[in-house]
């Protein structure tokens, strides 16, 4: 405890307040204000209506919406897939080997997305590995997104991990890959939820590779609501953002429901 | 000392005898007060929720597990080639592409004629300062924005605290571009704050008429990667020691002193890892230049999306783009030097308590 | 190949030597950053024994369990497990069983689960597992705890469930590495006893015990290696070491006892001034030496050798009383039953103790051993005060080799 007199807590607190309430807390509640609303010229929104969000689980949004879903999910397995071989092969190695990997692992966060975007449509535009155009150079591209992330969550996780535990299955006679299927993966379960949870909500609002690649066929939630913005129906694009962050936030919350006899420790 | 010894052996003998004995008789395996008694005893180390690992490593380095077999080791390169070689199909060597694409104009044949081209443009140049500027302000705007509000949410804390930590958590979740679309109901020329101005003053409109220009673009990044520093600041004061401030305070520290002396070096390593990050993300924003829509707003990225999707001047493009790789990655080499430096501090004071304990 | 029923089988160091990399670490440091945990180490465990290593941490005993397990690898020098050279076997073909001061139990498998896990992965089949669990649960008293996971274990039943795990693979070899340190001390000396039994249950295992506590090493082992700075300092049976250690650092580490620096004369020794009567002089007489004298050794009063001084600190310890008496500038500790008044700081005393109790030791061996190390094994006989004298008295009665080794 820092300040210990009672109206120096009670003016922290405020001056807190104060600052949080209108930076932080306020945006996301004006946007859901906003997916309510017909008018918003004045202090208030007005004219309450819950027709923007008929609109935002119909045709072109809900499109958007599955769009987005299958996106998220298709990245984040693969990202997932990809970044715990090589969070856990890495960690086998020595020092320098390990830095090596890191620092290629997450040289996707250092990227600019949209150079990541640009790279991605170069390379995948012509043949023989001609995805320009398809659904794939979207899920491609987030892939690689959150593929560091997932990559950063389990590296940190498996360094965590008490080498104890392999050493006694080690010394109970267990060949490596038993180790790592029966001890190591279960062990790391809680991690590799957490990582799925942040692939899925980056991938789930990803917009800067995404408006480098989209096929028009394949427009994800966050480019549906800058269009939708952009055409100058900016109630309908809050109604949409209100689904976006609803859709990752329970996914988020199903994510950290999951147990694992792991987790309880 | 004969008598010493002869008092306690028996006890010793005793104590060999009963439990295995008793045990044996009863079936009853541990005996029922140890596993009520000695429960706090049960979870040696603090044991976290979701946390895998509570305790430390043993004291015993870990490194001479790898060091087992030189075949081992070729082994263990051969299980790193697969995920590394995907990454090198779809991401690296596409990237090698735009580089490669830089030095090539429309034109044909190898130059650096697109790079004079670049640079050589109005547009270029304004894009970098304003990126430039942008981040930097927005960083610093960050850090000591996330530095107050963490101070108070860990040592001035309230009931609310953990809700807000919380919130913050999932504010992180969202989009960023999020944050200019609610900016435009809020100080937009209709929005929220003109219309407080024009209902309490009467005027036609109000004074608030800067989300168009970078001013709106800083506010908003300010706004959305401020938990970005936050966070790590408040991992940092969670290890905080309390008996340093209440020490600190009973020997009549104010304050403002104590977070000088006490807080902010602790504070530092957080501050610079976080700031770093900040900076970089700052550089690479996207969404938020992109829902401004202000054509008198131009970052790097936002030129490298128009020069490729909006003009089709892919080599142009390439060359913003090498431009804002060569920027960011090097901060990013910062920023992971910096992390790493403060991490092994953490990891050393870590494997330090537990050889303490352990040994 | 059948590990089943593995043939009781030592355990034998010949000259291991293992270094660390460039992380820090308390042993002695190399010219090339890396720094030497176990230099030079030769060890034979017999079929059977229980071997107690014992030193201060950093002394390189932990590593030289690891080097058994194969969870490190020496730079030089081989491991055999019974006639097998393991030094470059991986760990899960060794066919050891390990238990760690922190348990390592799989947290998300039952006890049970826990226990099968060995047999499992040694493919032993699926009928037999049942039975073995079973029986490794039985032996350690943990049958009926078979559904739990370790979460809702003790401590000392999470310990127990550890050492069923490494007894259910039936290994002719048992690495225990601390098991007991992470147990309060009640708990610590109930597990001791348990440990003991199994071992009478098992005659055929080979034990090695590392071990920081002198109590540990002492209760449970048939001979003891005492280890610092990454060497072999001494090797012998607990009565052995406890009554003539052969190094100051032993004399001091096992026991705490008091070192006296004498000058060696014909048929005696001289003491800041005093002759004492030694039963055996077997250093050069005008040499330097240290006389090795346990403090429950020394009385009040005057003896055979008699040590003039004063007071200088008195700790009541229940049934005893410790006396830190300054004679000529040397701090001498003594244990005397409690006494029924406390002798007052500054007072004069007179200290005895006999000739026969008394060793000699050349001067020069170990000597760090003194520095803060003392301090450290002072405080823990402090917390657990009766227990050396009580444990050596204890085991060579029950072990039947009580007799005159004193000579």
């Amino acid at each position: 405890m820092l300040v210990h007199s009672r109206t120096g807590r009670w003016a922290t607190w405020i001056v807190f307040f104060a600052l949080f309430l209108p930076l932080f807390a306020l945006p996301l509640l004006v946007i859901v204000a906003a997916s309510f609303s017909t008018h918003w010229s004045g202090a208030f929104p007005s004219g309450p209506t819950t027709e923007h969000y008929g609109a935002a689980v119909r045709g072109e949004s809900l499109e958007a919406l599955t769009t987005s879903l299958i996106t998220a999910l298709t990245a984040s397995v693969l990202a997932l897939a990809v970044g715990t071989w090589a969070a856990l092969a890495a960690a086998a190695l020595r020092r320098r080997g390990k830095r090596v990997v890191d620092a290629l692992f997450m040289l996707p966060v250092a990227v600019p997305s949209v150079v990541v975007g640009l790279a991605v449509l170069v390379a995948f535009s012509k043949p023989p590995m001609l995805l320009n155009g398809t659904r794939w150079i979207v899920i491609l591209a987030h892939g690689v997104l959150v593929t560091a992330f997932a990559y950063q969550s389990v590296s940190a996780a498996v360094t965590r991990l008490d080498p104890a535990y392999e050493q006694a299955a080690a010394s109970l006679g267990a060949r490596p890959w038993l180790v790592l299927w029966r001890v190591k993966l279960p062990l790391l379960l809680p991690s590799l939820n957490a990582a799925a949870g942040l692939c899925f909500a980056l991938s789930m609002g990803e917009l800067s590779a995404t408006m480098m690649l989209y096929p028009p066929d394949w427009m994800p939630l966050p480019v549906r609501i800058f269009t939708a913005t952009d055409r100058g129906s900016l109630f309908t694009g809050s109604a949409v953002a209100v689904v976006l962050m609803g859709t990752t936030l329970l996914v988020l919350l199903a994510v950290s429901r999951i147990r694992t006899r792991a987790s309880y420790r | 000392m004969a008598s010493a010894s002869a008092d306690s052996r028996p006890a010793g003998a005793d104590e060999t005898a009963r439990p295995s004995g008793k045990r044996r008789t009863t079936g009853e395996p541990a005996a029922p007060q140890e596993s009520v008694a000695q429960r706090p005893a049960a979870a040696p180390g603090p044991a976290a929720p979701g946390s895998i690992s509570p305790r430390p490593a043993p004291q015993v380095p870990t490194a001479p597990k790898r060091r087992a077999g030189r075949s081992g080791s070729l082994t263990r390169l051969l299980w790193t080639l697969p995920p590394i070689a995907v990454l090198g199909l779809v991401f690296l060597y596409p990237l090698y592409l735009v580089v490669e694409q830089s030095f090539h104009p429309d034109e044909g044949g190898t130059s650096l004629a697109p790079y004079r081209e670049v640079f050589a443009s109005e547009a270029f140049r304004e894009a970098l300062w304003t990126t430039v500027w942008i981040a930097v302000g927005a960083t610093v705007g960050c850090l000591i924005l996330g530095f107050v509000l963490a101070l108070i949410i860990a040592f001035v804390p309230f009931p609310g605290g953990k809700a807000v930590a919380k919130f913050i958590d999932v504010f992180l979740s969202f989009p960023s571009f999020l944050i200019t679309l609610a900016l435009l109901f809020i100080y937009g020329t209709v929005g929220m704050a003109n219309g407080v101005w024009t209902d309490a003053t009467g005027a036609a409109s109000g004074p608030f008429d800067f989300l168009t220009t970078p001013w709106g673009v800083l506010l908003a990044e300010i706004t959305y990667f401020t938990p970005f520093v936050m966070r790590p600041l408040l991992a940092a004061f969670s290890g905080l020691d309390t008996a340093q401030l209440e020490a600190a305070s009973s020997l009549g520290a104010r304050p403002a002193r104590i977070i000088r002396q006490v807080i902010l070096p602790e504070a530092l390593p957080a501050l610079a890892a976080g700031g770093s990050l900040v900076l970089v993300m700052c550089l690479n924003e996207f969404g938020i230049v992109l829902f401004t829509g202000a054509k008198g707003v131009t970052t790097l990225p936002m030129l490298v999306y128009s020069e490729a999707i909006l003009e089709s001047d892919y080599p142009a493009a390439c060359v913003v783009a090498v431009v804002n790789i060569a920027i960011s990655v090097s901060l990013f080499g910062l920023y992971r030097v910096v992390v790493a430096r403060t991490g092994r501090g953490a990891t050393s004071t870590l494997s330090k308590g537990a050889s303490r304990v352990g040994a | 190949m059948s590990r089943q029923s593995a043939p009781s089988s030592g355990i034998r160091f010949e000259r291991v030597s293992v270094a660390y990399g460039k992380r820090g670490g308390l042993g002695a440091r190399g010219a090339n950053g890396t720094y030497t945990a176990l230099d030079s180490f030769d060890l034979t465990v017999e079929p059977g024994e229980v071997m107690a290593l014992l030193g201060p941490s950093g002394s390189g005993k932990t590593t030289a369990l690891r080097a058994v397990a194969g969870f490190v690898q020496p730079v030089s020098g081989r491991v055999l497990i019974g006639d097998r050279d393991v030094t470059a076997l991986p760990p899960h073909r060794r066919g050891i069983g390990m238990v760690v001061q922190q348990y390592a139990l799989f947290p998300h498998m039952r006890v049970e689960q826990n226990v099968a896990f060995g047999l499992k992965a040694q493919r032993v089949p699926r009928g037999e597992i049942a039975g073995r669990v079973a029986e490794a649960l039985e032996m350690t008293g943990m049958a009926a705890y078979a559904r739990r996971y370790p979460r809702e274990l003790s401590g000392g039943q999470q310990q127990r469930v550890a050492i069923a795990r490494a007894l259910a693979i039936r290994p002719g070899v048992l690495l225990l590495d601390e098991p007991l340190s992470a147990l309060d001390a009640q708990l610590r000396s109930g597990m001791l006893a348990e440990l003991a039994r199994l071992h009478r249950e098992l005659p055929d295992v080979s034990i090695l015990y590392v071990t920081h506590d002198q109590v540990e090493a002492l209760t449970l082992a048939d001979r003891i290696a005492v280890l610092d700075k990454a060497r072999l300092q001494d090797c012998g049976t607990p009565q052995d070491l406890y009554r003539r250690p052969r190094t100051e650092f032993t004399a001091s580490f096992v026991g705490n006892a008091n070192l006296l620096p004498v000058s060696v004369g014909t048929g005696g020794v001289r003491f800041a001034g005093t002759e004492l009567a030694v039963a055996t002089v077997d250093v050069m007489p005008g040499a330097d030496a240290i006389l090795c004298v346990r403090p429950h050794l020394v009385g009040l009063g005057e003896g055979e050798n008699t040590l003039r001084g004063t007071i200088a600190e008195v700790q009541w310890r229940g049934s005893t009383h410790r006396l830190f008496v300054d004679v000529a500038g040397h701090r001498v500790k003594a244990d005397v039953r409690e006494l029924r008044e406390t002798p007052a700081l500054g007072a004069a005393v007179a200290l005895h103790f006999a000739a026969h109790d008394a060793v000699l030791l050349p001067a020069g061996t170990g000597q760090a051993a003194t520095g803060p190390v003392a301090g450290e094994t002072d405080a823990e006989a402090a917390a657990s005060t009766p227990s050396v004298t009580a444990v050596v008295g204890a085991i060579s009665v029950a072990k039947g080799a009580g007799g005159d080794i004193d000579g």
